[in-house]
């Protein structure tokens, strides 16, 4: 990054030379920049409700008292819009532009997939104005009324069916990581989100087979579409920018079938102590240590490959590895927590704390939203064959979101580990574990206003790229 | 990875496995269970819930308190729900047979209300619980003698005063 400030010229320069796109890309540019700009929105939105929410816990009385704002329906909607609007958007975008790259695939029915686009955010505005009016569900990421379900479940094949379609009709048969990793993600998320639906809202099962199908939804959600996608990202961007193999490729298989393998099988590990069997407890804790597996693989080939060389300082000069490969370490810390918190012991002191938020933002904003950040950073000035328009606003971004979201996990993990701790001395009255715990609802209205600017200052740069190129980009593409 | 069929069979296999072998095989294990006597000729519980508190569980999901409040007592060696008075015996899925959506929560940023109308003394109380400070103030009306209940508000204190899990259960027995 210090190099481009040196030569006054902002970020991701595009290549030199020819100017023009080309065809595979020409064919994406549209379709990527409507979810793109629709990924942008929704993160902002997002970004606001999280500040709203966060005060209205930081001072439960006097804040937006009415009964649209009520925290369970912000918290909820911002929930929706972050995950569905702005991490959906983002590698809707990301994984077709990936796929085009590795497959030398074109997208010929690009409407196709813009109408996916139009009817996945057209159906999320409505599902989130419901739950605003209060015609919510009571499960997490689930909270839309049920007609949506089946509408989303539509406008994702529509999105995000392409990438299956490229690997089977990919000229030759070598194929990449990334491409497993998309393909998986895509396919996974909607046939897990129908059968949830169905278990959950169409055709409730049993009582607490429910919270069952809940929590295996949920990580099937934010491991395998969010983690699978953005672990894509990660195996393309890291050898391309660093111009060399990933280290210790030959496991990428094996990390990829085990994660898979495995992912499905911790959901019940967040349901410890739960009225549900004992039995399905246990392998929720099996299937949370056996997912050691793929990260430790990932960590040797992700940190293998950055540690070669002065990888790390060349990362940290770049500005997508430097997004990218935050989210990383982010990933790999995140599997560690999560085994480690499967364990019974650790996680009686930690259930129903701030901590699974600390871990989920791990997942969520550590992982995944810094990583589609370094691939807007790669993608962006090609698709629009021009550059990031402020330097400043890339440096404010980067330092606004990686302090917001350090701070922010931290906060949330300690606090809820030390929270759990007094808890579980029943001697320590309840009204004075809350009082412990209130710096956090400070701490998070201040990371959140942190989160917004870094938001704002990424959403002006992008837009301000993005309608700057629209003229001119169209003219030479004719010439 | 050359063979695509493959690698879709594999992954359709990694949605299949976990939802054939821990769903439904839970629901095999669970779809079943009704409600149960706590001694035999006596009573079954969990007792139906009241009409006015269905009505009220409706504005608890619609307000969202599910993302501050759970409804679930850990056993003993987990947690120190029962020590903290939050119910004397651990919860088990019986207790949910009845319920058309489970509102088991997974965050308590507020007590846990498995067994609130237990400890609730009294409807005041219950009004002044629902109120959180200002925050719920929507949910009254100002009338001559203070703030009177909506019919929500009314609704919704029923459902809590409803929710107890203080009967012996086949799986989980109260001590004597």
């Amino acid at each position: 990054m210090s190099q481009d400030n040196h030569s006054a010229r902002p970020q991701g320069r595009p290549p030199e030379g020819d100017s023009r796109l080309s065809r595979v890309e020409a064919q994406l540019r549209s379709p990527f920049l409507f979810f793109f700009v629709s990924a942008l929105i929704w993160l902002l939105a997002s970004s606001v409700l999280a500040l709203i929410s966060a005060f209205k816990l930081q001072a439960a009385a006097g804040v937006l008292d009415c009964e649209i704002f009520t925290y369970g329906r912000v918290s909820a909607a911002q929930h929706n819009l972050f995950i569905y609007g702005w991490g959906f958007n983002a590698f809707f975008a990301v994984n077709l532009w990936l796929t085009s790259q590795l497959g030398r695939f074109e997208l010929r029915n690009a409407w196709l997939v813009t109408l996916g686009a139009v009817v996945w955010n057209l159906t999320l505005t409505y599902g989130v104005l419901r739950i605003f009016a209060g015609d919510m569900n009571s499960f997490s990421l689930l909270e839309m009324p049920r007609g949506v379900g089946p509408v989303l479940a539509v406008a994702f094949l529509l999105a995000a069916f392409w990438p299956i379609v490229a690997y089977a009709r990919r000229p030759t048969g070598h194929s990449f990581a990334s491409q497993w990793f998309i393909v998986g993600a895509s396919f996974v998320f909607p046939l897990t989100y129908l059968l949830t639906q169905l278990l959950v809202l169409w055709n409730p099962a049993s009582g607490v087979v429910q919270a069952l199908a809940h929590s295996w939804f949920i990580q099937n959600l934010l491991l395998l579409w969010l983690g699978g996608s953005a672990l894509a990202s990660v195996y393309y961007f890291l050898p391309k920018v660093l111009g060399r193999n990933i280290t210790g490729y030959y496991l990428a298989s094996v990390a990829f079938w085990t994660f898979f393998l495995f992912a499905g099988w911790t959901g019940s590990a967040s349901l410890l102590g739960s009225p549900i069997p004992l039995w399905v407890q246990s392998v929720g804790v099996v299937g949370a240590a056996m997912l050691l597996v793929p990260i430790i693989i990932t960590a040797i080939n992700f940190h293998g490959t950055l540690s070669v060389d002065g990888g790390w300082s060349r990362a940290w000069n770049s500005t997508t590895l430097r997004f990218v490969s935050f989210g990383a370490v982010a990933f790999t810390i995140a599997g560690f927590l999560n085994a480690f918190f499967s364990f019974r012991g650790y996680n009686a002191v930690v259930r129903f704390t701030s901590f699974g938020a600390g871990q989920e933002q791990l997942l969520t904003y550590a992982f995944a939203s810094m990583v589609i950040f370094g691939a807007a950073y790669f993608i962006l000035p090609r698709l629009t064959g021009s550059l990031w328009p402020s330097a400043k606003l890339v440096h404010l971004h980067f330092w606004a979101t990686a302090l917001a979201a350090v701070g922010s996990i931290a906060a949330a993990l300690t606090v809820g580990w030390q929270s759990g701790k007094q808890l579980a001395d029943a001697s320590v009255p309840y009204a004075k574990v809350l009082a412990a715990s209130s710096g956090l609802a400070t701490a998070s209205v201040l990371f959140a206003i942190l989160f917004l600017v870094g938001h704002v200052a990424f959403a002006l740069n992008a837009f301000g790229m993005i309608l700057k190129s629209s003229a001119p980009a169209a003219e030479s593409r004719h010439d | 990875m050359k063979n695509t069929k493959l690698l879709i069979a594999g992954v359709f296999l990694t949605v299949a496995l976990p939802f054939g072998a821990l769903l439904l095989s839970s629901q095999a294990q669970l779809g079943s269970l009704g409600r149960a006597p706590a001694e035999e000729g006596g009573p079954l519980f969990p007792p139906r819930t009241p009409g006015l508190a269905v009505q009220g569980r409706a504005v608890y999901v619609s307000l969202g308190c599910v993302s501050c409040h759970t409804q679930q007592v850990r056993p003993a060696g987990q947690g120190s729900d029962i020590a903290r008075g939050y119910g004397e015996r651990p919860s088990v899925a019986r207790d949910y047979v009845l319920q058309p959506d489970v509102l088991l929560g997974d965050r308590r940023i507020g007590p846990d209300l498995a067994n609130y109308g237990v400890r609730a003394k009294s409807i005041a109380d219950v009004h002044v619980a629902i109120h959180h400070g200002k925050a719920f103030a929507f949910l009254y009306e100002s009338g001559a003698k203070g703030e009177i209940p909506s019919e929500r508000a009314a609704s919704l204190a029923a459902y809590l005063q409803s929710l107890r899990q203080d009967y012996s259960s086949p799986e989980a027995k109260l001590k004597q």
